[in-house]
């Protein structure tokens, strides 16, 4: 019934998860940090760049899995530093420009490897 | 000609291809909840609904009217939150008792038990499942941000 998604197109997985999971048209893909699909380590860069690394690596895997960024309901965004929202946000509207999915934003203690940004996702068909 | 009619069909290429890569623009089955005043610099919707599932944003203590966040203490955000939720609930035809997952962040957990007791006003019965957790920081200096997802 569940699928597991992997692509080497996206960065492997840091910890025992999965890249994303797929059951009943629902796709629910895991937290993503700004890592480098090829060496899998963090990129370098400031919150800008973090956040285009995320969402190309989100992008990959909806491919990988048969969805596109039209799909995706429902994002949350974590952020190490919460004076970091605007640029995220202005670099997360390039990538959902229209039928915007629900999202809930906030800063976290710490996020894997020292990245400044994490993005869950989840969508569906 | 033959020169136009080729720029014309590599023109045509390019507006396909962009197309199917700015895949935002097609909903899948999915509904886009939309309030009156949301301003366009968001890049989140109130809330979306695909199939029976609607997945609520997460929403902080801000006035419809102003878009500003409320003056208040915990309880008055608390309360405004919840208002919010609602709102955006009823707007996408749902109603409160459809929500079965809410997820409460808040800045301080010392506002555990306040929040709970404004919270229980909201839902007094059949409460929804629910995990709440204390985050480093909040949009706009928010003390409380509340996310739900509803099924009918």
């Amino acid at each position: 019934m569940k699928k597991i998604i992997s692509t080497k197109e996206a960065p492997a997985a840091v910890g025992p998860y999965s890249q994303a999971v797929e059951v009943n048209g629902t796709l629910y893909i895991s937290g993503q940090i700004p890592l480098d699909p090829a060496t899998g380590k963090l990129i370098s860069g400031g919150i800008s760049e973090q956040t285009e690394q995320v969402l190309n690596n989100i992008g990959a895997i909806l491919k990988a899995a048969g969805y596109t960024f039209g799909d995706v309901v429902k994002s949350t965004c974590f952020l190490k530093d919460i004076s970091d929202f605007r640029a995220m946000n202005e670099v997360y509207s390039r990538f959902y420009s229209t039928n915007q999915p629900a999202r809930s934003a906030y800063a976290v203690k710490d996020i894997p490897m020292g990245a400044l940004i994490e993005i869950e996702t989840i969508a569906m068909k | 000609m033959k020169r136009s009619v080729f720029s014309l069909f590599s023109l045509l290429i390019v507006a396909a291809l962009s197309c199917a890569d700015n895949s935002g623009d097609k909903p899948s089955g999915k509904r886009v909840v939309t309030l009156g005043n949301t301003p366009a610099s968001r890049p989140y919707s109130p809330a979306v609904e695909a199939g029976n599932l609607l997945f609520v944003s997460g929403q902080i203590a801000v006035d419809p009217e102003t878009g500003k966040l409320i003056e208040g203490d915990i309880e008055e955000q608390t309360r405004q939150v919840l208002k919010n939720l609602v709102r955006v609930i009823e707007a996408a035809g749902y109603n409160k008792e459809n929500v079965v997952k809410c997820t409460v962040l808040m800045t301080d957990i010392a506002h555990y038990q306040i929040m709970n007791k404004i919270y229980m006003e909201f839902f007094p019965s059949d409460q929804p499942a629910r995990a709440a957790y204390a985050v480093k920081d909040l949009p706009m200096g928010a003390l409380i941000e509340i996310e739900a997802v509803a099924v009918r």
